[in-house]
């Protein structure tokens, strides 16, 4: 019986120690573990010009612009934290996703501290699934609107059935000012 | 067996009361149409659902019904390789033999788990993020699960004495349980291209319901599967291992006697 | 915007790869079950006394209720 509890702390004791051991390496290696640095770190710091770097933050509202140079299709556009921003170019097709208030990761070189040039530009697209017409409920009503920002918490809309959000979609006529459009149904479980 | 009373000692008690192979054959006989039948029907229920019947995305449209595959092969493909990680102290300290044969099993369903679930991935985030494949921390730290299964499958097969090969495999399945908290937690940890949780223990789901039914199914429905193969598959290997005994004994009386 | 190669690869993968893995579990067991009735039968015992109860069950591995 005492050999099997000896096993038991011998197993234990590897266990942790391995589980620090990884711990102290993840931490040290953290800064070269992030997929992508932020506008404000470009800012403070900006990169090598020969550098290849990621970009992530989130499409400032607005500031698309998109023309078509010959066969290309040429955008530009800024990338915020909330802090800094930087003004990304981009020659080429943006993904689906790419939309104003979109998080997006450019993949490119720094001019300098607010100008980058991307080769590559993903959408990163965040964790909250609704259908369609809850979204457009949500963005009716005033709670929401996804060019400045992620939605309201999800207990407010993720028990809302997509006959609830058309309901509300057709049941006002056009409720600019907002109270006058009914409250999504289990704002408050 | 002596009846002291230590944790440790009823924990190896109580698992070596289906040590016994006869034990375990009747046990997971009697077993698995309990787990083979629900599986198949939660899963298809789950799936077509999901397939057919749940919205599109807001933003992602159709693409999102790639999750009712993709979320619950995740989720398998850790939980597997906890499992793998259990076997192995039972085997590392209780000398468990059916923690063994299970871990011979678990091993190559685990590493194809992680396959669709890396595959899918791919499929879901080319349409989305714009490219099949890149190297940010979660999707690193599940391709190197893979790698764990393919090393713990070629290990533990490894050595013409499998006790060898059971040992030196246990080893490395509780040395790599070290990923399965990176795996979970590298969204919260690193930024990442791959978006956060969106089912957490301490907040309200960020995802309609009307999405979250599928998903529930199709989860529950896939661990069963899952479950229901291993248990198929080590109740397979108890025979095979009896086979083989029976094989080599009267061969070696009649050696004997020749 | 719809992906539907994208998705049907998944949903088909998926499937490919469970029908996979059950056929061989399923035949696995029953390959074994047969082998394991034949020799319990045939090489252990002298050939009369007959075979143990869970030595002779139906072919598929499901129907044990």
């Amino acid at each position: 019986m005492t050999r099997k509890t000896r096993r038991l702390w011998l197993v234990i004791a590897c266990v942790a120690c391995l589980g620090t051991a990884a711990a102290l390496v993840l931490r040290a290696f953290s800064s070269d573990i992030v997929f992508f640095v932020t506008p404000s770190q470009v800012a403070s710091s900006p990169p090598p010009k020969d550098r290849t770097v990621k970009l992530g933050g989130m499409v400032v509202a607005g500031s698309v612009h998109r023309e078509r140079r010959g066969e290309t299709p040429v955008a530009t556009f800024d990338v915020t934290d909330g802090q800094a921003a930087v003004s990304v170019h981009y020659e080429g097709i943006l993904p689906d996703l790419f939309r104003e208030g979109q998080s997006v990761v450019a993949i490119g070189t720094a001019n300098s501290a607010h100008d980058f040039t991307a080769s590559e530009v993903l959408a990163k697209h965040d964790e909250t699934y609704m259908p369609k017409e809850v979204a457009e409920a949500l963005k009716k009503s005033g709670k929401w609107d996804p060019r400045f920002g992620p939605p309201p918490s999800a207990a407010s809309w993720n028990s809302m059935t997509v006959q609830d959000a058309r309901k509300d979609l057709a049941a006002p006529a056009q409720p600019q000012s907002q109270p006058a459009s009914p409250a999504p149904t289990g704002s408050a479980p | 067996m002596s009846a002291s009373p230590t944790l440790v000692a009823r924990t190896g008690s109580f698992f070596h009361r289906y040590a016994n192979p006869g034990r375990f054959l009747k046990l997971g006989a009697r077993l698995q149409p309990w787990l083979t039948w629900p599986a198949i029907v939660l899963t298809l229920l789950g799936l077509g659902w999901g397939l057919f019947f749940s919205p599109a995305d807001w933003q992602q449209g159709d693409s999102v019904r790639i999750m009712y595959v993709h979320v619950p092969a995740a989720m398998l493909a850790s939980a597997g390789y906890a499992a793998l990680a259990v076997c192995a102290v039972l085997s590392l300290v209780w000398r468990h033999p059916l923690a063994d044969l299970a871990a011979v099993e678990i091993g190559p369903v685990g590493a194809c788990i992680t396959a669709l679930c890396l595959a899918t991935g791919s499929l879901w985030g080319k349409p989305m993020w714009g490219t099949w494949w890149v190297w940010d921390a979660r999707l690193t730290s599940v391709l190197v699960l893979f790698f764990l299964y393919l090393g713990h499958i070629t290990l533990i097969r490894a050595f013409d004495d499998p006790q060898r090969g059971y040992r030196a495999a246990a080893i490395l399945a509780l040395a790599g349980a070290v990923d399965l908290p990176i795996i979970k937690f590298s969204v919260q940890w690193w930024n990442t291209l791959h978006q956060p949780d969106s089912i957490t223990l301490t907040g309200a789901p960020t995802m309609s319901s009307s999405m979250l039914w599928p998903l529930g199914l199709s989860t529950l429905g896939i661990s069963l599967g899952f479950a229901a193969l291993v248990l198929a598959r080590t109740r397979a290997a108890v025979m095979e291992s009896r086979i083989q005994a029976l094989l080599s004994s009267p061969r070696r009386n009649q050696g004997n006697a020749a | 915007m719809t992906h539907l190669p994208y998705i049907a690869a998944s949903y088909g993968l998926a499937l490919v790869l469970s029908l996979t893995l059950a056929l061989n579990a399923a035949w696995r067991l029953k390959t074994a079950r047969a082998r394991l009735a034949m020799l319990e039968r045939g090489n252990l015992r002298p050939v009369q006394p007959a075979p143990r109860p869970e030595a002779a069950p139906s072919s598929t591995d499901t129907q044990t209720p």
